[in-house]
């Protein structure tokens, strides 16, 4: 059996709209309209959907203008930083929009194995001292440690030792040159110019760059192939209807535009959604017509090939499912893999969704863990820890596998990380909702926890209180015998910390007994024991009460002087349910 | 060299016989163990707290080899007493359990790595970090194992510098371990 930590997840209240709940033996939840009363209803933390909801208190949020939890699911997320994890530089995202969401610097990783590459010369590395003040010439290959990977394998070398993305853009595995997009534009131009005799604007100012004169039946690979296809219909979408030519020079972002749809509906529906002007100049389109335009007509032999290739290079030669899905295009062979840059991260700041105010935001520096705000759940609401009451008896294996029907009590600690007193409530079901009913007493229901006072105020009153809770503690234990958990006395209290004892009773996970004191459920499912269904959870109702400035709490309750009387004392309220995991019932 | 006054935490068992080459490198906790015969050759390094192990059959590790700490090498139970040989340029790294048959020039058995009883290593090999090999397995030359099983055959044909760079690697741990050949004498 595995070792089991005893925890405590806290449902945001976000998931509200659609609770869960199910009788006692009830296989699933029945819907929200057949439930009768709101309040009656037990959270049940075995519904499939209550994953969704719960969270450990650290991945929690706190509005403190909503006054509310807030889970991952309620909060908006907002991009600061994208940088790259490999070389932690930092990409501006108007990069992001126009490159992509990879490192454009020299960060790969290994296409076989995913290990970073480094690039090495080709060269051997001069040997002696000073050895390192040498620079080693080129060519260059890309290097892969792990699985002793090499671009040479692929058939790629570089010139230069940096900048290796816009190297390898340029190179097809095999090392032939990849004619890029710009220089497909240069030639469509020059193609323009030809037929037009218009002057032709050099848009870059580059004019070295000779545009290739490509082949009109060349075999394009998936990008060269999507950016002439685009290109294609772009000319024919300005052609088809000049007067709004202009929206689509500036980019691709004209698609979206309500006339640019009209246009397209009307291709379909023969012109009826296209406004007047523009269907009276309309032309009609024609399709691609070459590679040129981004047609590739599938070869009868291209199959064959590809079999002749598997039956030759046999099995070993095939990229795995794995490998194939970090590349960009459907690639079959290993020989076809290219070495893969490096994905993006980012940083984010978080939002309140209902609100918008920020819950939390990290500095942008790519280095810095830091961050500017961070409104954590921690910091406003109690946190619950878990503890056995008893000691560990000999023999027992650990505190929280626990013994069918035997009574067993649990210590829970709740810490106020508040600067006020707080008033606690909390409430569980008599039974857990679940196949197996174990019944929950909580002895001491309603309490107050201390202010989480000033670390100074702490010191200065650490030595009486000190003494006071060490002839506290002494007396109970004097009284270890009888010591025992009384109804309605909280079990032990500190500064800011309160613990009270629950008590279980688990249920049996046994499957026998007679019919009848079965649930319908466990007639219906049979003898095996699902999931986890061991683990025994005990949904709590937390209700959670306090008094605040109302002016400005954020800035705590530490400004305790000075407080006039126009300053009004607000009653705040927090409500939430909470799912205790307390171990594991002992199977026989 | 360092006469360490620690009592030393091998057993008290009568020493292995030994054939060990002047030049090698061996730490004073590094544990030789066995009836039978172990070799050590030239230019070879074993670090402290290395088990070679010739219980159940020779050992014969070859020249500019790098054995690291908590290696485990040799017949772990009784099997053929064929012996083992590890070619030159053999780097074990920490944590690798060898019982193979031979290992072949210049291969690398990875942190942690398992080779199983009287398997066949060919030359340059990498057996990559947790890998395994089976027993009685023939792995050729050039072969790397890497991550959850997955093998390919290294065409880099780097090799000859990879054995310089573990020459390199031998010429530094000799500076930086202390030798106590005599002991194992
Ligand atoms: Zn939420
Ligand atoms: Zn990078
Ligand atoms: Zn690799
Ligand atoms: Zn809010």
């Amino acid at each position: 059996m595995s070792t089991f930590m005893p925890y405590a997840y806290f449902q945001c209240p976000c998931t509200d709209s659609f609770p869960q709940s199910r009788n006692l033996g009830d296989e699933s939840p029945v819907s929200v309209s057949s439930s009768f009363d709101q309040d009656d209803r037990t959270f049940d933390p075995r519904a499939p959907r209550a994953n969704y909801s719960l969270y450990p208190l650290e991945h929690l949020l706190y509005c403190e203008d909503c006054h509310q939890i807030r889970c991952p699911r309620c909060v908006l997320d907002e991009i600061v930083t994208w940088y790259c994890p490999n070389c932690l530089f930092e990409v501006p995202s108007s990069t992001v929009k126009s490159e992509g969401n990879r490192c454009t610097r020299s960060c790969f990783q290994c296409p076989i194995c995913i290990a970073p590459l480094s690039v090495s010369s080709v060269e051997p590395h001069p040997e002696g001292l000073g050895a390192e003040n040498l620079t080693v010439g080129g060519p260059y290959v890309l290097n892969c440690a792990h699985c002793y990977w090499s671009s040479k394998e692929i058939g790629i070398q570089f010139d230069k030792p940096n900048g290796i993305f816009a190297q390898l853009a340029k190179i097809k595995n095999g090392g032939e040159p990849i004619i890029t997009a710009r220089e497909r534009r240069k030639d469509r131009e020059e193609r323009n110019r030809d037929t037009s005799a218009g002057p032709a604007v050099d848009e870059d100012g580059v004019q070295e760059e000779r545009a290739a004169n490509l082949d009109p039946n060349e075999i394009l690979d998936a990008e060269s192939q999507f950016s002439n296809l685009k290109a294609f219909y772009q000319s024919q979408l300005a052609e088809a209807s000049p007067t709004s030519a202009l929206t689509f020079s500036g980019g691709d972002y004209g698609y979206g535009s309500p006339g640019a749809l009209s246009r397209i509906m009307g291709l379909y529906t023969g012109g009826s959604f296209a406004d007047k002007k523009s269907k009276s100049k309309k032309g009609m389109m024609r399709e691609a017509q070459d590679a040129l335009e981004g047609l590739q007509i599938v070869s009868p032999t291209s199959e064959d090939e590809i079999i002749n290739r598997l039956q030759t290079e046999g099995w070993d030669s095939t990229a795995s499912t794995v490998q194939k899905d970090e590349q960009s295009t459907y690639t079959r062979f290993i020989n076809d893999l290219r070495p893969i840059a490096h994905l993006l991260r980012t940083k984010r700041a978080k939002r309140c969704k209902t609100c918008r105010h920020i819950l939390s935001k990290p500095e942008p520096k790519v280095q810095t863990t830091r961050f500017r705000i961070r409104l954590v759940a921690l910091n406003c609401i109690p946190s619950i820890s878990i503890n056995p009451l008893s000691p560990l008896l000999p023999g027992q294996k650990s505190a929280f596998l626990v013994t069918p029907l035997k009574p067993t009590q649990f210590l829970l600690t709740f810490t106020n990380p508040l600067f006020e007193i707080v008033k606690v409530n909390i409430a569980t079901p008599a039974q857990t909702p679940g196949r197996f009913a174990n019944k929950v007493t909580v002895l001491c229901p309603q309490f107050e926890i201390g202010a989480n006072t000033d670390a100074w105020e702490e010191a200065l009153r650490e030595g009486s209180k000190g003494i006071e809770r060490e002839k506290r503690r002494t007396k109970a234990e004097a009284t270890e015998g009888q010591h025992q958990a009384e109804a309605g006395k909280v079990w032990e209290r500190g500064r800011n910390w309160v613990s009270v004892v629950v008590e279980v009773v688990p249920a049996s996970l046994s499957f026998e007994g007679p019919d009848f004191m079965k649930s319908e459920e466990m007639l219906r499912d049979g003898g095996a024991l699902r999931e986890d269904e061991d683990v025994l959870e005990i949904p709590v109702f937390v209700r959670v009460d306090w008094e605040a400035d109302a002016a400005h709490d954020e800035s705590g309750g530490l400004s305790g002087g000075g407080r006039g009387e126009s300053e009004v004392r607000e009653k705040r309220e927090l409500a939430y349910w909470c799912v205790l995991g307390v171990g594991r019932i002992a199977q026989d | 060299m360092s006469s360490s006054k620690r009592v030393s935490t091998a057993p008290a068992a009568p020493k292995s016989p030994t054939v060990l080459a002047p030049t090698l490198v061996i730490g004073e906790h590094a544990v030789l163990t066995g009836t039978y015969l172990i070799t050590l050759g030239s230019n070879t390094v074993v670090h402290p707290r290395t088990k070679l192990n010739s219980t159940y059959a020779p050992i014969t590790i070859g020249n500019n080899c790098i054995i690291s700490e908590r290696s485990i090498i040799g017949l772990q139970s009784p099997g053929s007493d064929q012996g083992m040989t590890i070619e030159n340029g053999v780097v074990v790294e920490v944590g690798a359990i060898v019982e193979a048959k031979s290992i072949g020039e210049g291969s690398i058995i990875e942190v942690n790595a398992k080779i199983g009883k009287h398997a066949v290593l060919g030359k340059h090999c990498k057996i990559g970090p947790m890998c395994e090999v089976g027993e009685h397995e023939i792995v050729p030359d050039f072969t790397v194992l890497f991550g959850n099983g997955m093998r390919r055959i290294d065409r880099s044909g780097v090799e000859d510098l990879k054995l310089k760079m573990v020459a390199r690697q031998v010429e530094i741990l000799r500076k930086l371990i202390p030798n106590n050949l005599a002991k194992f004498k």
